[in-house]
């Protein structure tokens, strides 16, 4: 008879069932390779677009300094929320988190950037601190004289008639420094992310 | 090491009482320290005891960001624990704010600011696993020996 009372003792009074009834514990507390971590150097080489920290949603998470071997993006614990906005962001490919890399690969998707830069007119006091700090500006019109008054069109952001105006959207690139250096809160840029298929090669 | 730190070095281990504070975070954390209760990872295996009261409680886990309602609060509910005790910051929030920490925004990290914290879990929110290895990886340091180091 296999289910007697006999049989229950012998089943429940076994050494290896009190072994794994006092001691057994669950599956090894390991993080599978594929979870997405904390983003991980490739060793590839970065080339200093700063893609990574103008995706990157959290405070203070990532950023890029320059070390004698070359620039090198660093991800701070205890900022990073493991997104991976910056791995998928990185053009070269120097961030690594779990399967991100592979799927973008397969699925052949990338990131797309735009901005938008809005200048509250009622706060604005022309005081051209956001045009002096663009470093698109910078690089346009290094001659810039403090207050944002310069004479060519050609530049990001402008300051005439005493107050900033937006001249060429295209050229931002989302550092948002324009923001940091407002005194009154008057600019604001909105990034815009958009995950998109099948991107066309550059010709 | 007489006997009888050995028979308290051992219950110690095999019993953990945890108390889980939370000020002011966005209940992410606070799912994943509910996820260890889970048979998933099952954190009760490992003698740890999840109470919402600090004074029976040996480890603290702070999650969120310290929001001002939490100015006097946190630091008698930490007076309350008795000792040997310890806290542990769960998250990003309680380390740097995470991405509540803007301009303007009405919170004041890091929590060790307020509290002494002894290890902190980052991640947004941390695994569930990350969070168990902490509290088993905390409690020998604080707990083995207690008597022997007060001295």
């Amino acid at each position: 008879m296999a289910f007697s009372f006999t049989y229950y003792l012998r089943e429940f009074f076994r050494l290896e069932w009190l072994r794994k009834f006092l001691f057994v514990r669950t599956a090894p507390l390991a993080i599978p390779s594929y979870f997405r971590n904390f983003p991980e150097l490739t060793g590839k080489t970065c080339t200093h677009h700063l893609f990574c920290m103008m995706a990157c949603p959290a405070p203070g998470a990532i950023d890029v300094i320059r070390t004698p071997e070359g620039w090198h993006p660093r991800i701070h614990q205890g900022h990073c929320i493991r997104c991976g906005l910056c791995v998928e962001a990185c053009p070269n490919g120097v961030l690594t988190s779990g399967r991100i890399l592979e799927t973008m690969f397969f699925d052949n998707t990338a990131l797309s950037f735009s901005f938008r830069i809005d200048v509250d007119t009622e706060r604005c006091m022309g005081c051209g601190n956001c045009a002096v700090a663009c470093p698109v500006n910078k690089l346009i019109d290094p001659q810039m004289s403090h207050g944002g008054r310069a004479s060519t069109d050609e530049l990001l952001l402008k300051v005439s008639e005493g107050k900033c105006k937006v001249l060429h959207v295209e050229k931002c690139t989302g550092c948002k420094i324009c923001e940091d250096h407002c005194p009154n809160e008057a600019i604001s840029v909105a990034r815009l992310l958009e995950a998109v298929h099948a991107p066309e090669e550059e010709p | 090491m007489s006997l009888l730190q050995k028979v308290k070095n051992f219950v110690r281990s095999k019993s953990i009482h945890v108390a889980y504070v939370d000020v002011g975070s966005c209940n992410g954390c606070d799912i994943e320290v509910l996820a260890c209760l889970s048979p998933r990872y099952d954190i009760e295996q490992y003698g740890i005891y999840v109470h919402n009261n600090p004074r029976e409680a040996d480890i603290l886990l702070v999650i969120g960001a310290y929001t001002p309602g939490w100015e006097e609060k946190l630091r008698s509910l930490w007076d309350k624990i008795p000792d040997p005790k310890v806290a542990i910051a769960i998250g990003n929030c309680p380390i740097s704010g995470c991405v509540f920490n803007r301009p303007h925004s009405l919170i004041d990290p890091p929590v060790a600011k307020h509290i002494p914290i002894a290890a902190q879990v980052p991640g947004c929110p941390p695994r569930p696993t990350e969070i168990l290895s902490a509290v088993l990886a905390m409690a020998p340091v604080v707990f083995k020996d207690y008597e022997v180091k007060k001295r």
